[in-house]
């Protein structure tokens, strides 16, 4: 299986690399036809045009596109993605401090999706055809009506102000001194040994996370209902019920184990999105990610910024989806036996 | 009975959850306040702790807590002396002796002299650093180091206002050796400054957190310790001040001010600033007839906007200065006449029917209200026989614009001048050859251009007076209201307010 998956993971690499160029060109292309100044943006009101000139000259902006896209290709293949205009500073060491925060977040969301989306599933199905059925299920289309920023505000008011029982902007309280070990908050606070700062960084996720995660539960609920409505009727579930054995176990020992898969799948794909969604959430919340970052880097045309940011968020998602296609692989003996 | 027991197994989830939530929380609302310590609500974090680097107003209350300017600006604005105890600008202003206080000392321990001074305003911009003070501090062809603490600067052109600019965007002063050793990367990682705080921590888009130094020079701040959070989002600025999360915080909307001042522990503020509200309008296309321009400016009801949009508090302008400043006249008004501007329509031939057409651009959410003055701007024209198409651009596309001389016939902006110094006033709007000025008029614009040679300040002043008036009065010009600044801190918080709109920590205690 280790081989199979390693060979998985290789066909996945190469496939990512013509996508990454791909995503990168067009992003290039259109951040360089859009009707932004970069170089007007950076400079100061009593800037004159000479010196706003020598700017674009020394952002590279008066060259031909495509020597501006291999230019930028070749540095960033080097792992040099540019000078932030706003920031004036290295695109990948910002980067590198608000992705992992971008990540953690994503990774809590979508594990809370998924645990939702899990239980909510199972009840849905376990509730078929009663009242209860009908009303989880308006429930969820409920759930689902609402953007995930909606659901953030009102997080915000209800728990933040009306009832202020969680913080809802940043990551840590300022009575605790962040811990600098890999980005990684939750498990900074781990390696330094500190359970409170950890439960403290836990609870500033909290909100933002559930926000998030709270739209995606549903698809997951209603695909893993449907895939048990379709197991329901397989003969080995039969054959099971016919040898006594219980509902629960049925359910949770031999049907979940197939329908969870359709459920996975949806779930790569979800992420995808989850991870763009990051974005406002992030805003809201005044969490120090990548889509707090992106925002700022749009407002003042930071172009090299976007560009890094996009192909950090392309490159996550196919890493992503290599990941559930790893999981697929073990998860489903057919697949492993092809 | 397999039914009963999924009801209760739920039932027991759900009780497990909501106590486990309870473990997680803590209560927010009205958190005890240190006595020696505040926090903040901020809504930009700084560009980077190079001070040098951008001009960004909303960072300058943040930069002046770590890094100290040559010289200051009390609450009126008066320039006053800083780190710079002492200057006096040539009579030909191509000259600015200063003497720097003996007793400034960096965080690190280093003795701030003139080669720190020099360092900053001279060798930096010359080694080639990226840093905007290079466009305020261009004149400068040497910093001659006279003493440890004497030093002169020299132009190669008048420049009248340097001594505002010691005190304006970007002006700090930077250790020249812990810069040099440490690199202009390694300083921005770990900054020295020289001011009443130092940083302890820093987390971009996040959280400034200063500690008092407490060997700093000047008169020690209260508050030992001070937080910015870093909240982009004004609705999330305004429940993190209810909820007790932030002590003060600014630029939350002016609705909220009014229904935050009912909260029993918090005060709203509405504090007019140096900042203006206006229309750059060009001298040509659809603006290039003066009466059109003129029938633009009495048509607009800007107390009908400021009470609108800003519950009185934005006061109306008739010249591009605040009250106050310098040039601001105030025996002089623009009146608001629609029948007036009917009049001068109608000289050039156009009506309600037959109305003068133009294009009008506005940001949506760059400063408070800017869309909904503009819209309101759309009508009170449509009444007297303008039509204006309302174009709503980016603030990225305004930059773009306005640099590369293409925006249109009048657009809405708001310009910050901390100085109050009118050659930033009129002096931008109106110089022709700057690409900031979208007018480019050489009958009003060579006036500005000869301003910004005299070096004489009363004479200055006096030329900006007069440049004022007329500018207005031939349609250069087109002010609306003095902004005001938003702001929402607990009752028992007292600062000093700045006329400029500085928030400045080391003014704060609790009281």
């Amino acid at each position: 299986m280790i081989v199979q998956l390693l060979g998985l993971f290789a066909r996945r690499l190469l496939v990512a690399i013509p996508i990454l160029f791909v995503v990168s060109a067009l992003v290039f292309v259109v951040l360089r036809v859009l009707p932004v100044d970069p170089a007007a943006m950076s400079m100061p009101p009593n800037a004159t045009k000479s010196e706003i000139e020598a700017k674009r000259q020394e952002m590279g902006l008066d060259r031909p596109l495509p020597e501006q896209y291999a230019i930028w290709l070749g540095k960033t293949l080097k792992g040099d993605f540019g000078a932030s205009i706003h920031f004036r500073r290295a695109v990948s060491s910002l980067i590198a401090e608000t992705l992992p925060a971008t990540i953690e977040l994503a990774l809590l969301a979508m594990l809370l999706a998924a645990g939702l989306g899990f239980a909510g599933g199972l009840l849905l199905f376990h509730w078929r055809g009663t009242w209860r059925g009908e009303a989880a299920d308006l429930g969820s289309t409920m759930l689902m009506s609402a953007p995930d920023f909606l659901w953030g505000l009102l997080f915000i008011l209800a728990f933040g102000v009306l009832w202020p029982l969680l913080p809802f902007t940043g990551r840590l309280a300022s009575s605790f001194a962040r811990p600098v070990h890999t980005g990684f908050l939750l498990l900074d606070t781990l390696i330094e040994g500190r359970l409170d700062m950890f439960l403290d960084v836990l609870k500033h996720m909290l909100l933002p996370a559930t926000a998030l995660g709270l739209a995606f539960s549903v698809p997951i609920m209603r695909v893993l209902r449907s895939s048990l409505y379709e197991i329901d009727h397989a003969d080995y579930i039969r054959q099971a019920r016919l040898r006594g054995v219980s509902e629960k176990r049925i359910l949770l020992r031999h049907a979940l184990k197939n329908a969870i898969l359709p459920t996975l799948t949806l779930m790569g794909v979800q992420f995808g999105f989850l991870f763009g969604g990051t974005l406002l959430i992030e805003v809201i919340y005044s969490y120090p990610g990548l889509g707090n970052l992106m925002v700022d880097a749009v407002r003042n045309a930071d172009l090299p910024i976007i560009q890094a940011v996009a192909l950090a968020y392309a490159a996550v998602v196919l890493v992503i989806n290599m990941i559930v296609d790893g999981l697929y692989l073990v998860l489903n003996p057919r697949l492993r036996a092809a | 009975m397999a039914n009963a027991l999924t009801r209760r197994s739920l039932l027991g989830a759900t009780a497990l959850g909501f106590f486990g939530l309870q473990s997680l929380a803590s209560r927010n609302r009205a958190r005890a306040a240190e006595p020696d310590a505040v926090t903040i609500g901020w809504p930009q974090d700084v560009p980077s702790w190079d001070p040098n680097q951008r001009f960004v107003p909303d960072a300058q209350p943040i930069f002046k807590m770590v890094f100290d300017q040559p010289l200051d600006q009390d609450p009126k604005l008066k320039l006053i002396p800083n780190v710079v105890k002492s200057w006096e600008l040539a009579a030909d202003a191509r000259s600015l002796p200063i003497e720097l206080r003996e007793d400034v000392v960096f965080h690190n321990g280093d003795k701030m002299t003139t080669a720190d001074f020099r360092y900053t305003f001279f060798e930096r911009i010359k080694a080639g650093h990226k840093v905007d003070i290079a466009n305020s501090w261009r004149k400068v062809t040497d910093i001659e180091i006279v003493s440890p603490t004497k030093a002169v600067m020299h132009f190669d052109s008048p420049a009248p206002t340097a001594p505002q600019w010691l005190a304006f965007l970007g002006s700090y002063v930077v250790p020249k050796d812990y810069m040099e050793k440490t690199g202009v990367d390694g300083f921005r990682d770990k900054p020295i400054g020289s001011g009443p705080y130092r940083l302890a921590e820093y987390e971009l888009n996040a959280r400034i957190v200063l500690e008092r130094n407490d060997a700093y020079w000047g008169q020690k701040a209260k508050m030992r310790r001070v937080t910015f959070e870093i909240i982009k989002d004004p609705s999330a600025r305004v429940a993190a001040t209810q909820s007790g999360e932030v002590d003060l915080t600014i630029s939350v909307p002016v609705r909220e001010v009014q229904r935050l001042k009912n909260e029993p522990n918090l005060d709203g503020e509405l504090n007019p600033i140096t900042r203006v509200i206006l229309l750059q309008v060009r001298d040509d296309l659809g603006f290039a007839d003066q009466n059109v321009r003129l029938a633009a400016h009495h048509a607009i009801d800007k107390k009908a906007l400021s009470q609108a949009f800003y519950g009185g508090a934005a006061v109306p302008l008739s010249v591009p200065a605040t009250p106050g400043t310098a040039a601001y006249l105030d025996d002089y008004r623009f009146s608001y006449d629609p029948e007036l501007a009917k009049q001068l329509l109608a000289k050039s031939g156009y009506s309600i029917e037959k109305p003068a057409k133009f294009t009008f651009a506005s940001t949506n959410g760059n400063f408070p209200s800017d869309y909904d003055i503009a819209r309101a701007l759309v009508q009170m024209w449509k009444k007297v026989g303008i039509e204006a198409d309302l174009e709503v651009i980016e603030y990225a596309k305004y930059f773009e614009l306005n640099r590369g001389a293409k925006l249109p016939e009048a657009t809405l902006y708001s310009f910050d001048n901390a100085t109050g110094d009118p050659e930033i006033f009129a002096g931008y709007l109106l110089n022709p050859k700057m690409p900031f000025s979208a007018w480019k008029g050489m009958e009003i614009g060579q006036r500005a251009i000869d301003l910004f040679n005299v070096a004489n300040y009363d004479e200055r002043v006096a030329g900006y007076k007069t440049l004022n008036k007329d500018a207005v009065e031939s349609g250069a010009s087109i002010p609306l209201l003095q902004s005001v600044q938003t702001l929402v801190r607990k009752k028992n918080l007292t600062y000093t307010r700045y006329e400029n709109g500085w928030v400045r920590a080391d003014t704060m205690a609790w009281g």
